[in-house]
């Protein structure tokens, strides 16, 4: 008769929280269970609170991994675009959250971890090494990365210029780039408020792109940051119109 | 006690409650005072030791307040126990990798938790004991339908074993302490027990650091010695006597018996957690408080001790 074997998973010896600070973080039954709760919850809150309306949804690539870009106006941002993926990609959806903000204290542990499924990436000491690790998530088939090439909310509502790393980052791979744009947000949840107003949020996501003939170098690097700014400035001019349209008519 | 006896309100009026805050509060200032003198009467090593003792100034109090809320929060408390101490077994077997058996099992022991608290539909005291004892019957045949569902065979049978005892040991047996909070004497039996079993537990490693040499289960846990096991059923035997003031209402016979459940039973108990360990090749379970291991390195005695001194306490005296 065979002996039995035993796997013990990788992470059986590490308390709850070092598990939690792990990336890339193992499956877990309980994690993904409230992690699904959790996100239900918050898309029904979005969808009353907030008002939520999603807009070209049709643009998100059906198949293979690819990168969500987006303006940075408030905490609504990462479970807004996430709420926009069916409900069982967003084990495998990871928007980049600051490590030096979003992995300090227990609430926010919870909040990035479980709720969010973030990547703690470092935009202070090391942010070589956090593209390495973006690069290593896309490679995995079917996982989406949620960016924010801001690097912070914004103070006033306006749009700062993207930094460069999200063009090392796709510069000759063949990862698609959603540009999205989210409007409403800052006045739901500006910086320093402790709770969301309920204001109108609209997620705008436009056309993809690709950037696989540029190389990683440092000017095509901050072209293609500023392709992509061009690319969510060029969507918010386009709703402005429709809605100033819409209001005319 | 009167018929709604586990209240908050309750708790400070109850004498049971009170002398053994008093008690827990008069060994936890002795063990320190002791620590402090090793550390520096002596200069003697005392890291370890300390750990373990910071880990009692964390366990002890959210034990007293699980207590002093409630029966619910005692109930829920030692749901969380069962739950957490399961998923350590199933991650260091890793039968954690099998979602559905995990689930299912982890339900099974939600539901020890719930029937605890509810009533029975036909009255009487609160907690649904018929239930209680049915459940083994619903999540062993749940467990099984995981296979059949899937129809798959090959390698079935370590998942199904593995998923079976985690529920039976670790979630139903070890799910009775949690249902002794409906007990009309529910201080009385649960502190005791909760302070009867680390007591077995550190009068077993002190006997035999003291006097150890022989070994009792040299392939289950080497540094075990008969010296150390015999001074715990020792101690474990007068205990009972010693505070006798939480169950007036249990005889002689009783006693005796509560004697032989803790000092014999939880020493089982470590050698039954100690000798998956050993199989698996790991050295604890998990890694929740520094100087305790995981959970289950914590409560492995308390799993064996609770259902049989529940069913003898019930057997002689009712609940």
């Amino acid at each position: 008769m065979d002996s039995w074997r035993y796997e013990p998973t990788a992470d059986f010896d590490k308390t709850p929280i070092e598990r939690l600070k792990d990336f890339p973080r193992h499956p877990d039954l309980l994690i993904y269970t409230a992690r699904l709760v959790v996100n239900l919850a918050v898309r029904a809150v979005l969808r009353l609170w907030t008002r939520l309306e999603i807009v070209g949804r049709e643009n998100l690539p059906r198949e293979g991994s690819f990168i969500l870009v987006a303006n940075h106006s408030s905490h609504l941002d990462a479970p807004a675009i996430l709420s926009a993926l069916p409900l069982r990609m967003i084990h495998r959806a990871f928007p980049a959250a600051a490590s030096d903000y979003f992995f300090t204290n227990l609430p926010k542990l919870l909040f990035s971890a479980v709720v969010v499924n973030a990547m703690p990436f470092d935009r202070k000491e090391n942010p070589r090494q956090s593209l390495a690790l973006c690069r290593q998530l896309l490679d995995a088939p079917g996982h989406i990365l949620i960016l924010f090439p801001e690097g912070t909310r914004t103070p006033d509502g306006t749009m700062a210029p993207f930094k460069p790393g999200i063009g090392f980052l796709v510069a000759g791979s063949t990862f698609p780039v959603v540009p999205c744009y989210l409007s409403g947000a800052f006045r739901a949840w500006p910086k320093g408020r402790w709770l969301p107003r309920p204001h109108k949020v609209k997620l705008l996501i436009g056309p993809q792109l690709q950037f696989q003939d540029l190389r990683p170098e440092r000017d095509h690097a901050v072209a293609i940051a500023d392709r992509l700014y061009q690319a969510v400035i060029a969507i918010q001019t386009a709703d402005g119109r429709r809605r100033t349209a819409d209001t005319r008519g | 006690m009167p018929a709604e006896p586990f209240m908050n309100a309750v708790a400070l009026e109850n004498p049971v409650f009170r002398s053994y805050v008093v008690v827990l509060l008069g060994l936890l200032i002795v063990a320190g005072a002791l620590i402090a003198l090793l550390r520096f009467g002596l200069r003697r090593n005392v890291d370890h030791a300390w750990k373990a003792y910071r880990g009692w100034l964390i366990i002890i109090p959210m034990v007293f307040a699980a207590l002093f809320f409630g029966r619910a929060t005692t109930i829920a408390f030692f749901t969380l126990l069962a739950l957490s101490a399961f998923s350590e077994f199933a991650r260091a077997t890793g039968l954690y990798h099998d979602w559905w058996m995990t689930g299912v099992v982890l339900l099974g022991i939600a539901a020890v938790g719930v029937v605890s608290y509810v009533d029975a539909p036909d009255g009487g005291p609160h907690g649904w004991y018929g239930m209680l004892m049915a459940l083994p019957v619903y999540v062993t045949a749940a467990i099984l339908m995981i296979p059949i569902l899937r129809d798959r065979a090959k390698g079935q049978l370590q998942p199904v074993a593995l998923a079976l005892l985690g529920f039976i040991y670790m979630g139903w047996m070890f799910g009775h302490l949690a249902f002794l909070a409906n007990a009309r004497n529910a201080y009385g039996y649960l502190l005791y027990l909760l302070i009867a079993v680390p007591l077995c537990d550190i009068a077993a490693f002190t006997f035999g650091k003291l006097l150890g040499r022989h070994k009792l289960r040299p392939n289950i846990s080497p540094n075990k010695t008969w010296e150390g096991a015999i001074g715990a059923f020792a101690v474990s035997m007068a205990l009972p006597w010693l505070v006798r003031f939480s169950f007036p209402e249990l005889g002689t016979r009783e006693l005796l018996l509560a004697g032989v459940i803790v000092g014999i039973g939880g020493q089982l108990g470590d050698l039954s957690i100690s000798l998956i360990k050993r199989d698996i090749g790991i050295k604890d379970m998990g890694a929740l408080l520094e100087g305790h291991g995981g959970i289950l390195d914590r409560v492995d005695s308390l799993i064996y001790v609770a259902p049989l001194f529940f069913h003898m306490v019930r057997y002689f005296h009712g609940l």
